[in-house]
Parts: structure tokens; C-alpha cells; sequence
């Protein structure tokens, strides 16, 4: 078991956290810190929205930061998984980048 | 441009679930959904079923999404209503089936004060659900039924609950209606075309394999790729598996065909899988009940795993190929490839294997005849019930099940050529599914045959939609398989805790089923002679027009074989109670 940073651009929606948290606690990963932020700043992001056509907007999208302990086995399911929550728009850990359907080789938030 | 449409939000509601292509809605009328209950009154395009719980809303929203392929949509009121439906939602999710739940909840300023029928359906549903939204704009109305349904259908498809507060749907306020074409989520885009290197590696992997298995499952069934699964193994000429889930997708009675895996499937389809050089996996996650233990599983076979959801492809099974995108696509990509090489495949390479398979089949396959023993001097065999069935029904029937022996039998035993005539509960396993969902697929089909093979523990769980039947007047035939027993469970407690039968019979508390059909306006008929079983089922089948419980008494010892040996690779099965491999 390893300490992972996992950080999540997602709709900024009520209910959207709720299903991150759920995920981790149906199938018994502990959160050890999770920080949530409305991002005021798109310049990081514009991958983002060049890939998906889209222009963020103020107050629109959160940026989502969780430390966890997870085996490296899991690691690629659980990025699967949230990437596949409809709520989140992007997903990485050190290494990948989950961009709805995108897998990019490194961490781009 | 003339001015738009002012509707209320029950209204609205109506207008969008009508502008969606809805026909039929599955619910059950309570204090907060009363305004849109009265919306329903007020129109007349799409039909309201009433059922008379709603877990039975669910399973007949989810037999008709089966059926026809097109999302079953629900309505429930708040707290109870909404908490009735959770198992009916639990199984359309684990089996992704698309479908609509639209739940009342208590108005926008009672929320979180323990109001009346007050309870968090959001919250207990989450779990269960591929999406959920919660109405607190009655303006979004419209946009919130198109992307629910986009969300539903499209991808991994999946249910997809609606709650809506009730003055949300409030009579007295008027909102300017527009449908809007198409929903536009820019988190979600599930994927549609594979990816064409990989599409290149399968075709390599295919060309050069000696013992191929095609292992279908239910995600080709929603897919739709019926043809193109068909016309792969045209070209293959490989044998082929299907899961519980999966089972239609290739014809069960063409010569290639293996027969289920699995759990319970049959010998040369799991001997088949273990032994393989090259397995592709289309639309199927390798579930618990077909790995078996997934470290001993099928050791020298490589991997192609066709996949709408990332998620599920290596999730238990390494993939050595991953094509993601939706399963018809895929296949045909692969075919197009492939058609493009046929010079490289030779078909005759696999002969070896054939006649291995073969010899399998001839060694330990099921015995299809056992339906011509008519002596009364023997019991009633489930299996030759079922044989019945499918020589009566000449093999078109849709067949719902419930959960347990019975349910393995129908599905060991009916062959089904066409995909979505076999609905059942397979990896949630809800007893009292298949009554209510029989009754889905009639209002589906009206003029087709569709029968519920069930047993007596199943069908008491679902038992009260006898009445819904008698009021829209389904002619569906309950094909009871009583053993007087919960027979699966009886099977493993006879198999693994020293034949202790705990609380696994009735104690002679079980109704007399033929006075209870009579007493819903049906008709009963009850079989206890091998001599009688015939006549009896021709019989039933025969009133065209009248719902007919066949009570079959069988022999309660009868266990389902082949069976797999927990915890050990697809080659150890249980074959009979003292014969294993």
C-alpha cells in the first residue's frame, strides 16, 4: 500500500463530491485528506477544453485533491473508475491522466 | 415563431417523457407524485401500468428494456415508493439495462426535516444507480429527461433516477416548454469506434491462434451485434460460449455453439475456456461466476476483450488486447480487417480442436432427452419440465425466470437462436424478478408467447402482480417448478454444510397455487405424474388467451450439474452428486 495524490477536475454540482467520496468508501479505500476548490483559473485546463470543445465558465468546474492508501493493482481501476463517474471531467494520478476516454501518459493537472 | 408552449412542471414532465418516444410507464401513485399522477390523467399518449408494488414497477420496466432494447421508465412516490424500488434498480444496474426512475419527493422546504414519506432517495439510491438528478429548478425539467435518457441508453447503459420535489411539479406555476434535441454532457462521452491499432492486434491474435474460444455476455446483447458476432464466426468457424447474460447472442442450436459457461455451464464450454489459446471476450467482464478462481484461470489462453467501459476490461482478467468502444463496432472493424487478409486464416487449423471438443461434448454433455421418460414410476425431472417447454413453445418463446435451480435449468435447457428472449435477473439473482418482468416484455409483445419459468420460493415474492395481470388482461404462463423447497440453497447446504437444511423448507405452509391463480381470476392447473406433464403444459399453452399457473411438483432431491468446484480452475466441476472431473 502506497500514499497517492489523486486530483479530479469535475463539474462543480451538488451531489458530484459525494459520488467521488462513494466510490472510495463502497469499496473500503480510506480517504486519508481530500481538499476541494472552485478553479478560477482555466489557463492549466485549456487541454481540457480544446479536447472536449468546451469553455469553462466562472464557479463552474472544481478542482479535487485526495490522498489515499491503494496497492498499485488497484490504482488503474480506481482512475477508471472515477474517470467513468458522469460528473468527472478528468482524473489523474503521478504518472496518467484520464480525459473521458483520453488516457494520456502523464499527469497534466 | 408563435409563443411557446406554458406547461407546469407535471406537465412538462409528461410532454418530455412523450417527446422522448415513451409509450408505457410502470408505477404506483402516492402523496408526492400526486400532480404528476394528474398530468397523467390529463393526456393520453403515453399508458400508465399500475402494478401493486413497486418492485414490481421495476422488474416489468426492466423486462420491457430487455425485450425491445429501448429504456423501461418508472414513477414512484417518495420515502416508501422510493425505497421499494431500489432492488428493481439494483438489478437493472448490475445487468446494465437502461432504464428511467422517476421518484416524487417531499417539496423543496421539507427537505431534511423528517417530512412525511420524507427519505434521501438521491442518497439511497446512489450506489445503484449510473446517474441520478434532483429537480431544483422546475425550468430544467425538459433538459434534465433528455440527458437522464441520453445518460441511460448510451455507453454502459444503466438506470438513471429522477427526483423531483413536488412543488417542482406544482399546477399553478407555468414555464415555457422546450425539448431540446439532443443532450449535450461534456463529462460524458462514452466510447463508439475502437481504436484501429488495436483493432490490428486482435486481427494478428485472431489469424494465429490454434484453439479459439468467442465468449459472449450481455453487453453484445445491448449492443446489438447479433449479425456481426455471426458473421465473425463465418469467418472464424471457431466454437463458441455465451454467458448467462449473454445467451441468444449466438444461435444455441448452430453446431459451433458450446452451450452456457460458467457456474453451471456445460462441460465442453468450460473445458473449452480453460484450455483455449486465445479467448474473445465480447461484451463479457469476467464475472465471479465464470472465472471461477481467476489465478487458475484458463492459464495459456492470450486475451481480447471487446468493452464499452474501460472500467470493466482488465478488471479481473489481464487483457493482452483491449478494444474499447461500443461491441457491434468493434466487430466490425474486426471483420472489415479480417475479410481484408482471408488469404492468412485457414480455418482447417483448428480441426484438432474441434474434435477435441467433440470428445468433450460426448464424454459429459447434458442429456436433451430427458423429457421421453413419461413413467409414473419415476418423479418429475425440472430439467425434462423445461424440455417440454421449449419442444411446446417450439423454441420461440420470450422466457423470464427467477432465481435458483429453476432459473439454471431454463437456461441449460431452453435454446434460444435470437437475442432478448431470455430475461433474467443474472448478477443481481432477485428472486421475484421474473413474474413482473414477464409482464414487461407482454406489454412489449402482446401477441408473442411469454412464459415465467419460476419456482414456488421465487414466485411468492412477487406474487401480488397476479392482480395487475388480471387488470390489463396478460395472458402469460407461470411455469412453477416447485420442489417444495429454496432448491439452490438446499443444493449447496447438500453440498458443503452436511445436508443441514436450514430454513430452506416450508414446513407444508406452501399456498395451493391453483386455488391463488383462481382466486387473482386465472387459471390453475396443477401437475404431480411424469405421465401427466405433457398434456398438462400443451394444455396450458393452449388457452391463448388466460394466464395459466402450471404448478409442477418435481423431484425436491434434483440438484444442477454441472457444477463448479469452489476456489479451483473452469476444469473442476461437479458432474453429478458423486461424479466429479
Amino acid at each position: 500500500m502506497i500514499k497517492r495524490k489523486l486530483i479530479l477536475i469535475m463539474e462543480n454540482k451538488p451531489g458530484a463530491l459525494v459520488r467521488v467520496v462513494g466510490l472510495f468508501h463502497q469499496r473500503g479505500y480510506n480517504i486519508e485528506s481530500l481538499h476541494v476548490d472552485p478553479v478560477d483559473d482555466f489557463t492549466p485546463y485549456k487541454f481540457i477544453e480544446d479536447q472536449l470543445e468546451t469553455k469553462f465558465k466562472q464557479n463552474e468546474i472544481s478542482r479535487l485533491t485526495i490522498q489515499t492508501l491503494v496497492s498499485d493493482s488497484l490504482m488503474r481501476q480506481i482512475l477508471r473508475q472515477l474517470n467513468k463517474l458522469i460528473d468527472v471531467i478528468a482524473v489523474s494520478n503521478e504518472k496518467t491522466t484520464y480525459l473521458k476516454g483520453v488516457l494520456l501518459d502523464e499527469n497534466l493537472l | 415563431m408563435g409563443t411557446k408552449l406554458k406547461l407546469s412542471g407535471a406537465d412538462m414532465l409528461m410532454r418530455a417523457l412523450y417527446d422522448e418516444g415513451v409509450e408505457l410507464i410502470f408505477g404506483y401513485p402516492g402523496g408526492a407524485a400526486l400532480h404528476i399522477y394528474d398530468a397523467i390523467f390529463r393526456q393520453d399518449k403515453i399508458e400508465h401500468i399500475l402494478v401493486r408494488h413497486e418492485q414490481g414497477a421495476t422488474h416489468a420496466a426492466d423486462g420491457y428494456a430487455r425485450s425491445t432494447g429501448k429504456p423501461g421508465v418508472v414513477l414512484v412516490t417518495s420515502g416508501p415508493g422510493a425505497t421499494n424500488a431500489i432492488t428493481g434498480i439494483a438489478t437493472a444496474f448490475m445487468d446494465s439495462i437502461p432504464m428511467i426512475v422517476i421518484s416524487g419527493q417531499v417539496a423543496s422546504h421539507l427537505i431534511g426535516t423528517d417530512a412525511f414519506q420524507e427519505t434521501d432517495m438521491i442518497g439511497v439510491s446512489r450506489p445503484v444507480v449510473k446517474h441520478s438528478y434532483c429537480v431544483f429548478d422546475a425550468n430544467e425539467i425538459p433538459k434534465i429527461v433528455k440527458e437522464a435518457f441520453h445518460v441511460a441508453t448510451t455507453g454502459r447503459p444503466g438506470p438513471v433516477v429522477i427526483d423531483i420535489p413536488k412543488d417542482m411539479t406544482a399546477p399553478e406555476n407555468l414555464f415555457e416548454y422546450e425539448y431540446p434535441e439532443k443532450a449535450n454532457i461534456r463529462s460524458y462521452n462514452p466510447p463508439i469506434e475502437p481504436d484501429s491499432n488495436q483493432i490490428e492486434r486482435a486481427v494478428t491474435e485472431l489469424i494465429n491462434a490454434q484453439r479459439p474460444v468467442i465468449y459472449a455476455g450481455g453487453g453484445a446483447i445491448l449492443s446489438n451485434a447479433k449479425d456481426e458476432l455471426f458473421r465473425l464466426n463465418e469467418i472464424l468457424d471457431a466454437p463458441v460460449t455465451n454467458t448467462l447474460m449473454g445467451l441468444g447472442i449466438y444461435p444455441a442450436t448452430h453446431y459451433r455453439f458450446l452451450g452456457m459457461l460458467g457456474m453451471h455451464g456445460t462441460y465442453q464450454a468450460n473445458m473449452a475456456m480453460h484450455n483455449a489459446d486465445l479467448i474473445i471476450a465480447v461484451g463479457a467482464r469476467f464475472d465471479d461466476r465464470i472465472t471461477n478462481n481467476p489465478s487458475k484461470f484458463s492459464p495459456g489462453a492470450k486475451v481480447i476483450h471487446l468493452d464499452v467501459d474501460h472500467s470493466s476490461v482488465s478488471k479481473i482478467i489481464e487483457a493482452n488486447v483491449a478494444v474499447f468502444g461500443q461491441v457491434k463496432n468493434s466487430l466490425s472493424a474486426i471483420i472489415n480487417q479480417l475479410e481484408r487478409k482471408l488469404d492468412q486464416y485457414n480455418k482447417d487449423k483448428l480441426q484438432p480442436w474441434h474434435e477435441q471438443i467433440k470428445n468433450w461434448k460426448s464424454s459429459h454433455g447434458l442429456n436433451y432427452e430427458l423429457y421421453k421418460d413419461e413413467s409414473d414410476e419415476n418423479p418429475i425431472l425440472p430439467q425434462a419440465v423445461v424440455q417440454h417447454v421449449y419442444n411446446i413453445t417450439e423454441g420461440k418463446a420470450y422466457v423470464t425466470s427467477d432465481v435458483g435451480q429453476h432459473q439454471m435449468f431454463a437456461a441449460q435447457y431452453y435454446h434460444f437462436d435470437e437475442p432478448r428472449k431470455w430475461i433474467n435477473s443474472g448478477s443481481m439473482g432477485t428472486m421475484g424478478f421474473g413474474l413482473p418482468a414477464a409482464m414487461g416484455v407482454k406489454f412489449a409483445f402482446p401477441n408473442e408467447e411469454v412464459l415465467c419459468i419460476t419456482g414456488e420460493g421465487s414466485i411468492q415474492m412477487c406474487i401480488q402482480e397476479l392482480s395487475t395481470c388480471l387488470q390489463y388482461n396478460l395472458p402469460i404462463k407461470i411455469i412453477n417448478i416447485n420442489n417444495e423447497a429454496l432448491g439452490m440453497v438446499k443444493q449447496w447446504q447438500d453440498m458443503n454444510y452436511g445436508g443441514r437444511h436450514s430454513q430452506s423448507t416450508y414446513q407444508n405452509s406452501l399456498p395451493d397455487f391453483v386455488k391463488l391463480a383462481e382466486s387473482y381470476g386465472h387459471v390453475g392447473i396443477k401437475v404431480e405424474k411424469n405421465s401427466e406433464l405433457k398434456s398438462s403444459l400443451e394444455k396450458a399453452f393452449s388457452m391463448k388467451d388466460r394466464l395459466v399457473f402450471v404448478d409442477i411438483y418435481v423431484d425436491p432431491s434434483e440438484h444442477v450439474y454441472p457444477m463448479l468446484i469452489a476456489n479451483h480452475s473452469l476444469e473442476d466441476m461437479w458432474l453429478s452428486k458423486d461424479k466429479k472431473t
